[in-house]
C-alpha cells in the first residue's frame, strides 16, 4: 500500500521551514526510525531549496509541489517546479551530476569529491554544490529526473530501494 | 598563456622587518620576485608572511623564503613557501586560494570510512590481495621468460598458457565470487556501498590492469556502460598488456551478465528482422524504428544484410553521448558503403531525461512501428521510467510495438559488477517493470527473458481501435 501526501508552496526561503517540518512529522508518523526520518526530511530541503534557487516562476505558475510517498520501505519524493529555456545550462549540469554521483557504488566517493572541489571554489561563490551530494551520502537516496512538455522539472530522490 | 600575468605590489614581513617588493607568477607553486627599495637577498632567508595587494584587496601568505637566481629576467630570484603550499596559478588567475594540502583535509573522514567493515570481508579481501598478487608475480614472471621471442612465438605461448593456467585462474575468481556472494549476503544496501568502497580500494592496483575493469571504475564518459565499454563486451576477447591483465579484462565479459548484453543485440535483431515481412509501413513505404539510448547502434550489422533491408527501415538514433552517436554513424556509413545503397537515419544527440520536453518530438519524428531501448532503463529510478515509458508509448503507432531491456533483480553478476566494477544498475522484478506503464488502456503488456533470464524484456504492444473491439481486420497499409 503506497501512503502519500503533497505540498504546494510559494518559492520563498521563508516557506520551506513550513513543508520541513510537516513532512518531517509525515515521516515519522509512518513509522520511519529517527535517523531515517531526519536523514530524508534533510533530502526533502535540499531538492526545495533547489526548486526554489533555480525554478522559474511566473505570476501564472509560481508553485513547488512536493509529492512524498511511501512503499513499504521505499520512500519517494518528487519535487516540481517551472523551468524556462534559461535554466538549460543548469539542467545540463544537474543531468551530468546526478549521473557523476550515481557513478559511484558508494555516494561517499561523491561527496568527499564534492568537498574537495569546494575547497577550490572563489570565495564569492556561495553555490556549496554540495546538495545533491549529501542527498545520496547523507540522504541514501537514489537521485534522478525528467523535464517534461510544459517546462516542468520533476526532480526525485528514491530511497531504500 | 597568462596575459594578465602583470606585477603584483606586495611585502615580505619578518618580526618588526617589512621589505616592499614586486611579485610576478613564475610558475603553479613559486614568484619571481625583486625589491622595490633596491635591496639585495641574503640566501635562504625565511619570512614569516607575503601580503599581497591587489585591487586593493590585501591577501596574507604563510611562510615563505627566497632561492636566489640572480639576474633571472631582472629579477632577485622565486619565492616559494615552507609551510602552507599555495596553487598560485589558482590565486592570480582564478582569484581562489587554494592549498596544496586541501586534499589532506578530507584524509580523517577517509581513514574513517573503513570502520564498519566486517572482519570476515576484511579477511576475504586480504586473502582475495594475497592471492592475486601470487598469481600475478607468476603470470607476469612467465611473460618475461619468452619476451624476446618472435611476436608469432610469443602469441602462440600466451595462447597455450591461458588456456591451461589461465583458464584455472578464471576458475578461482569464479569461486571467490560465489564466496563474496556468501559473505555479503545479508548486507544492506548501505553496508554493500561501504564495503565495496574498502574492496576497490584494497585491490585497484589489480582493476587498473584489465582495461575492462579500469573503464568501469573509471567512466571516462561520466557514465558507466559506455559505448566503448559495450565494444568490450561484444568482442569478448583476451585484451590487456600481460597475461595476467588479459585474464582479468576477460573474465568479467564472460560472466552470463555480460553475455546477456550480447544477447540482447540479438533478441532486437531478430525482433526487426521478423519485421521485415511485416506489411505496416508508412507512406514512403518504410518502417520507423527508433533506438532510445542507441549508442554505437550495433544491432543494426545484423539486420542490415541487403540494399532492400536498408529501403524497408527508417531510423531514428537517440542518444546522450555525441561519441556514442559518432560510432553509429560510422557504421551505418560502413553498411551503406558496402551495400552500396542509402539508410534514412535520424540522428538525435538529446537525453532521455530532457528529451520528453521537446514539444515537437511527436511533430518532429512522427510515431513509431518500433521503438526498443535496450540499456537505458537500468538506470532510470521509478518516477523517470514511468515517465520516459509513458512517452515512448505516445511515440507508437497503433498496432506498433516496443521493448525495453532491464537487468532483473537476480542477476548473478550483481556483486561482481558493484563490488568490482564499480557498476550500479537499477534492478527491477517483472512485476516492477510492468507498473512502470500507466494510463495506457490500449497497451497489452509482457514480459520476457533472454536465454542467460538476466536481461528481461518489457514488451509493449498498442493496440490498434479494432484490436480493441475485436473485430479483425488486415494490416494498415
Ligand atoms: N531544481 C533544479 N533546477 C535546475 N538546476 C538544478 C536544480 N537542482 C540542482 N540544479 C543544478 O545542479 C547543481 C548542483 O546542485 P546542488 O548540489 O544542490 O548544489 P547548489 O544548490 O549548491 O548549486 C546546481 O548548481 C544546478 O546547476
Ligand atoms: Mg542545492
Amino acid at each position: 500500500m503506497t501512503r502519500s501526501i503533497k505540498f504546494t508552496l510559494k518559492p520563498r526561503w521563508n516557506e520551506i521551514e513550513k513543508i520541513r517540518n510537516r513532512s518531517r512529522r509525515f515521516l515519522a508518523s509512518h513509522g520511519l526510525s529517527d535517523d531515517n526520518v531526519q536523514a530524508f526530511t534533510m533530502v526533502i530541503s535540499e531538492l526545495i531549496e533547489n526548486s526554489v534557487k533555480y525554478g522559474k516562476f511566473e505570476t501564472s505558475n509560481n508553485e513547488v509541489i512536493v509529492d512524498i510517498q511511501i512503499n513499504g520501505k521505499t520512500v519517494t519524493v518528487e519535487v516540481i517546479n517551472p523551468v524556462d529555456e534559461t535554466v538549460y545550462t543548469h539542467l545540463k549540469a544537474l543531468d551530468k551530476t546526478i549521473q557523476w554521483i550515481r557513478g559511484f557504488q558508494d555516494p561517499f566517493e561523491a561527496y568527499v569529491e564534492r568537498l574537495k572541489a569546494v575547497a577550490k571554489k572563489p570565495l564569492d561563490d556561495d553555490d556549496s554544490g554540495l546538495g545533491l551530494a549529501r542527498i545520496a551520502y547523507e540522504g541514501q537516496a537514489i537521485l534522478d529526473f525528467f523535464l517534461s512538455e510544459d517546462h516542468i522539472l520533476n526532480v526525485s530522490a528514491v530511497s531504500n530501494p | 598563456m597568462y596575459p594578465n600575468a602583470s606585477e603584483v605590489k606586495a611585502n615580505l614581513v619578518e618580526g618588526p622587518t617589512t621589505i616592499p617588493i614586486d611579485v610576478k607568477f613564475s610558475s603553479k607553486y613559486s614568484l619571481l620576485i625583486r625589491s622595490r627599495n633596491g635591496n639585495s637577498f641574503d640566501p635562504d632567508t625565511e619570512f614569516s608572511k607575503l601580503v599581497l595587494e591587489r585591487e586593493g584587496e590585501r591577501i596574507e601568505l604563510g611562510r615563505c623564503r627566497i632561492l636566489p637566481e640572480p639576474n633571472h629576467e631582472g629579477y632577485a630570484g622565486r619565492l616559494i613557501f615552507t609551510r602552507d603550499v599555495y596553487d598560485l596559478e589558482s590565486l592570480l588567475f582564478h582569484n581562489k586560494l587554494v592549498r596544496l594540502q586541501n586534499a589532506f583535509l578530507n584524509l580523517p573522514l577517509i581513514l574513517a570510512h573503513k570502520h564498519k567493515i566486517s572482519q570476515s570481508f576484511k579477511n576475504y579481501t586480504a586473502n582475495l590481495t594475497y592471492d592475486l598478487s601470487v598469481y600475478k608475480n607468476l603470470f607476469d614472471s612467465l611473460d618475461a621468460e619468452y619476451a624476446d621471442e618472435p611476436e608469432n612465438i610469443k602469441a602462440s605461448l600466451q595462447e597455450t598458457i591461458i588456456a591451461a593456467e589461465g583458464r584455472k585462474f578464471m576458475a578461482f575468481l569464479d569461486d571467490k565470487l560465489q564466496e563474496l556472494a556468501r559473505i555479503v549476503r545479508n548486507f544492506s544496501r548501505e553496508e554493500h556501498e561501504r564495503h565495496g568502497f574498502y574492496f576497490r580500494k584494497q585491490l585497484w592496483n589489480f582493476i587498473r590492469c584489465a582495461p575492462f575493469m579500469a573503464r568501469t571504475n573509471l567512466k571516462p564518459r561520466g557514465y558507466a556502460g559506455d559505448s566503448e565499454m559495450m565494444s568490450m563486451i561484444y568482442a569478448n576477447d583476451y585484451w590487456g598488456d600481460s597475461t595476467f591483465a588479459k585474464l582479468l579484462h576477460k573474465h568479467p565479459i564472460e560472466h552470463p551478465a555480460a553475455q546477456a548484453v550480447r544477447n540482447r543485440r540479438h533478441v532486437i535483431g531478430k525482433i526487426i528482422e521478423a519485421m521485415k515481412s511485416d506489411g505496416c509501413r508508412n507512406r514512403s513505404g518504410k518502417q520507423k524504428i527508433l533506438s532510445v539510448a542507441c549508442g554505437p547502434a550495433r544491432e543494426l550489422e545484423d539486420i542490415l544484410l541487403a540494399a532492400d533491408d536498408c529501403r524497408g527501415f527508417h531510423f531514428a538514433l537517440l542518444d546522450q553521448d555525441r561519441a556514442a552517436l559518432h560510432e553509429a554513424a560510422k557504421l551505418v556509413d560502413q553498411i551503406e558503403s558496402k551495400l552500396n545503397t542509402h539508410i534514412g537515419v535520424d540522428y538525435l544527440n538529446e537525453s532521455v531525461r530532457t528529451m520528453l520536453a521537446t514539444p515537437q518530438l511527436k511533430t518532429k519524428l512522427g510515431q513509431f512501428h518500433f521503438v526498443y531501448s535496450m540499456g537505458l532503463f537500468d538506470y532510470l529510478t521509478p518516477p523517470v521510467a514511468s515517465a520516459v515509458l509513458g512517452k515512448l508509448y505516445q511515440l507508437l503507432k497503433p498496432g506498433g510495438e516496443m521493448v525495453i531491456g532491464n537487468y532483473h533483480i537476480s542477476n548473478p553478476g550483481r556483486h561482481y559488477m558493484e563490488y568490482w566494477l564499480d557498476w550500479v544498475l537499477f534492478y527491477r522484478t517483472e512485476e516492477d517493470f510492468k507498473h512502470l506503464l500507466k494510463d495506457a488502456p490500449d497497451a497489452e503488456v509482457d514480459v520476457f527473458f533472454d536465454d542467460t533470464g538476466v536481461q528481461m524484456f518489457l514488451r509493449v504492444k498498442k493496440k490498434r481501435k479494432m484490436d480493441s473491439d475485436s473485430s479483425f481486420l488486415p494490416a494498415e497499409v
